[in-house]
């Protein structure tokens, strides 16, 4: 996926404007969102795992190298191939170059939004392969030609009439529109088709154990192990930062990463990949591969403020929390990851200037700090990131706050530094604020505070502080 | 392109250093746990699945039925035959794919279903396979209307029965037919998710880790459209797991 000039703005005000968006949005806090919640409550040891969780992840991330370095001679030794990709350029090549290798036909994916930087799906289309998505939010996000609106529900913003109109070439405006399980099963059928002919798979990773060489899918649906069954060549794809150091970790990181995600206590389906199919199997692919992909991560890595974000396990419940998310839904945040954590590292990824307001949409309530289940702690972040955006982060020239911001900030500063100074200041303010308050209100505020007033009232200073209204009180009593 | 070492490379220097910095012992992954400690936690996690049966068996039934197994708990394995042809004969099933487990061939299953006039398919081991038996075991899988499988373990934790695909246990057999039928034995039923991947650790460390492993919990499911749960998008639209709470008859 391209990255897209971002128009925050736009897209949110459109989004913000769609009653039957809104409605499907309110399934990510009705559905996920109270799903998480319940699933934390029934979990007894629920804080102690995400603390494991968390020290897991900070371990493996500390000693990256030394895990990518085991994971691939794991791999190998299993009789799989590793690709390391700089990008998602050579990403992209590799495969294209395999599947043209093994005269490959068609191309089944399983979710994977690595898979989304790299825009794979149409890449193969236009290398002539055909290339199908088989997770059926992605399907439906295929034929309608779109991006990902959530990391596990890529439609979660379509509705029924929507996916009956992209599913069912017969479906005319007017028809009683079908249910849920109905389209499901249209579905079915259609994928179906597609996978008796499927030569080539490519699926994300959710965690690589590096001591085994291993690689684990997470799916409901079973794609991920159709995917896995059905094709002669299986290529995994991941970010480098996706390992766990051992098979024992499992346990916990698949606790937290589901109930997270979408409050079960286990998925449907947990597979884990040891390599290509053993000898003596009927199925299974003959060849597996394994590409693991930087594309930009090493800049979090480096950057000692930014690494935790490289703790992610992608399971949506930030994005499913966070109040901004769930009005202006995904695409205004204009690549792969969205929600708050997409805010902090699609500026880094991406390099994009635009992309630097992202930070920005938030209101630093907390929320996707509360339920991460590796203790991210986003709200952090977004602030850093904010800081850097106004002051430059290396370059001062390139610093975003205005002269009168700073100016602002600057006589702020000084007079919050002495009691006296903060008296005046708060004096004069309250003498500049009186003639445009009305019942201790400012309704209407000239620019710069007009912003402010737009959506609510503004407080009159009061004009005498409670320091000294106390310490007037205090000589009544004790003198009269 | 970018070869492994320079990869690598770049990624230590990226956390500020000049080597890669193999990690300290007594941290917090499990990774330092020597091969002894982890054949006892597997040794104790099976000798637990016996003694805990039981109780375990309890569980599962119980949080089995949570991820959406129709559960039927019998008294004997001999009273599985009867329970797997009515429940084929429920699906209206013609044909009938089972997997080699021995808890289905110590019991007349495939000659009571013959008898029903449904065809049973055994998926076995073909040592020299060519591009059609391929196919074949593939078409098989995809026609079948019923699949049948024994379990290599369970997990009470989750209501999770756990296959390793091999010869005779085919990775299509419990995904392809609409219907998905597990047998049961007491002993089977691990306490949870910690037991099995201490197993597993423990077959790794021993060279005996198989080629694959699947969780399968409940029937396959998508709330992809509208949140609305759906069963069958991909794999089996019903899953029946029969437990045989008592080994001797």
């Amino acid at each position: 996926m391209k990255p897209l000039t971002l128009n925050f703005r736009s897209k949110a005000a459109q989004t913000l404007g769609d009653d039957q968006v809104q409605q499907s949005l309110e399934h990510v806090y009705t559905g996920f969102y109270q799903a998480r919640l319940n699933a934390a409550a029934d979990t007894p040891n629920w804080e102690e795992m995400r603390t494991k969780g968390k020290a897991i992840k900070d371990h493996t991330i500390a000693h990256l190298d030394h895990y990518l370095d085991t994971l691939s001679e794991k791999v190998e030794q299993n009789g799989g191939t590793v690709f390391f990709a700089e990008n998602a350029e050579e990403a992209r090549q590799y495969i294209t170059k395999l599947a043209k290798a093994s005269k490959i036909e068609t191309v089944i994916k399983a979710k994977s939004m690595v898979s989304e930087e790299m825009s794979l799906t149409e890449n193969l289309i236009d290398s002539g392969f055909e290339a199908v998505e088989t997770d059926l939010g992605e399907y439906i996000i295929q034929l309608a030609g779109e991006t990902p609106y959530h990391l596990i529900a890529p439609a979660v913003h379509k509705s029924r009439k929507d996916v009956a109109e992209l599913l069912d070439n017969n479906f005319v405006d007017g028809d009683r529109v079908p249910d849920a399980t109905e389209l499901t099963m249209l579905a079915r059928e259609k994928l179906r088709d597609v996978f008796a002919r499927a030569d080539m798979s490519v699926t994300g990773v959710n965690f690589a154990v590096a001591e085994s060489g291993s690689i684990v899918l997470v799916t409901n649906e079973g794609n991920g192990r159709m995917t896995t069954s059905v094709p002669r060549i299986h290529v995994a794809v991941m970010g480098m930062e996706k390992i766990v150091p051992s098979i024992q970790d499992l346990s916990t990181m698949l606790r937290i990463l589901i109930r997270s995600a979408t409050g079960q206590r286990i998925s449907t389906y947990v597979t884990m990949i040891n390599g290509p199919k053993t000898p003596e199997e009927e199925e299974g692919p003959d060849e597996f591969h394994l590409v693991i992909m930087n594309n930009g991560r090493e800049k979090l890595l480096r950057d000692p403020q930014l690494r935790e974000s490289l703790n992610c396990i992608r399971c949506g419940a930030c994005l499913n929390a966070c109040p901004v998310y769930r009005k202006v839904g995904g695409h205004a945040y204009g690549w792969v990851y969205p929600g708050p954590i997409g805010a902090i590292v699609t500026p880094v990824l991406t390099g994009l200037k635009d992309a630097s307001n992202l930070p920005s949409a938030s209101s630093l309530c907390g929320a996707c700090h509360e339920v991460c289940p590796v203790k991210i702690n986003i709200p952090r972040m977004l602030l850093e990131l904010r800081y850097r955006t106004a002051e430059g982060s290396t370059d001062p020239k390139e610093r975003t706050s205005t002269f009168m911001e700073r100016a602002i900030w600057k006589i702020w500063r000084v007079g919050m530094m002495g009691r006296r100074r903060f008296d005046w200041g708060a004096h004069i303010a309250y003498l500049l604020m009186r003639p445009i308050s009305s019942n201790g209100w400012i309704k209407k505020a000239p620019p710069p505070i007009s912003g402010w007033t737009l959506s609510r009232d503004f407080p009159l200073i009061a004009r005498k502080s409670l320091k000294s209204r106390l310490n007037r009180r205090r000589k009544k009593t004790f003198y009269d | 392109m970018t070869d492994k070492a320079s990869f690598i490379r770049q990624v230590t220097k990226a956390l500020g250093r000049s080597e890669i910095l193999p990690p300290e012992a007594n941290c917090a992954t499990a990774i330092f746990e020597d091969r002894v400690s982890a054949a006892a936690s597997a040794e104790k996690a099976v000798a637990d699945a016996v003694s805990l049966s039981e109780n375990l068996i309890g569980q599962m039934a119980q949080s089995a039925e949570t991820a959406g197994w129709k559960v039927h708990r019998i008294d004997t394995l001999e009273m599985a035959t009867e329970l797997v042809v009515d429940i084929c004969k429920d699906q209206k099933a013609t044909s009938v794919l089972r997997s080699t487990h021995s808890v289905l061939t110590d019991i007349p299953l495939d000659a009571a279903l013959s008898a029903t006039g449904t065809t049973v398919e055994v998926t076995k081991h073909t040592s020299v396979r060519s591009i059609q038996q391929i196919q074949k075991s593939k078409s098989v899988a995809f026609s079948a209307d019923v699949g049948i499988t024994g379990v290599d373990y369970a997990i009470a934790e989750t209501g999770t029965v756990v296959l390793h695909p091999r010869a005779g246990v085919s990775r299509l057999l419990s995904l392809a037919p609409p219907t998905h039928i597990a047998i049961l034995r007491p002993g089977e039923v691990l306490m949870s998710l910690d037991e099995l991947f201490a197993i597993q650790r423990d077959d790794f460390f021993n060279g005996e880790l198989q080629g694959s492993m699947n969780l399968i919990s409940g029937p396959s499911r998508t709330a992809d459209i509208e949140g609305t749960t759906v069963t069958g998008i991909h794999g089996p639209l019903e899953v029946h797991l029969i437990i045989v709470e008592n080994n001797k008859s």
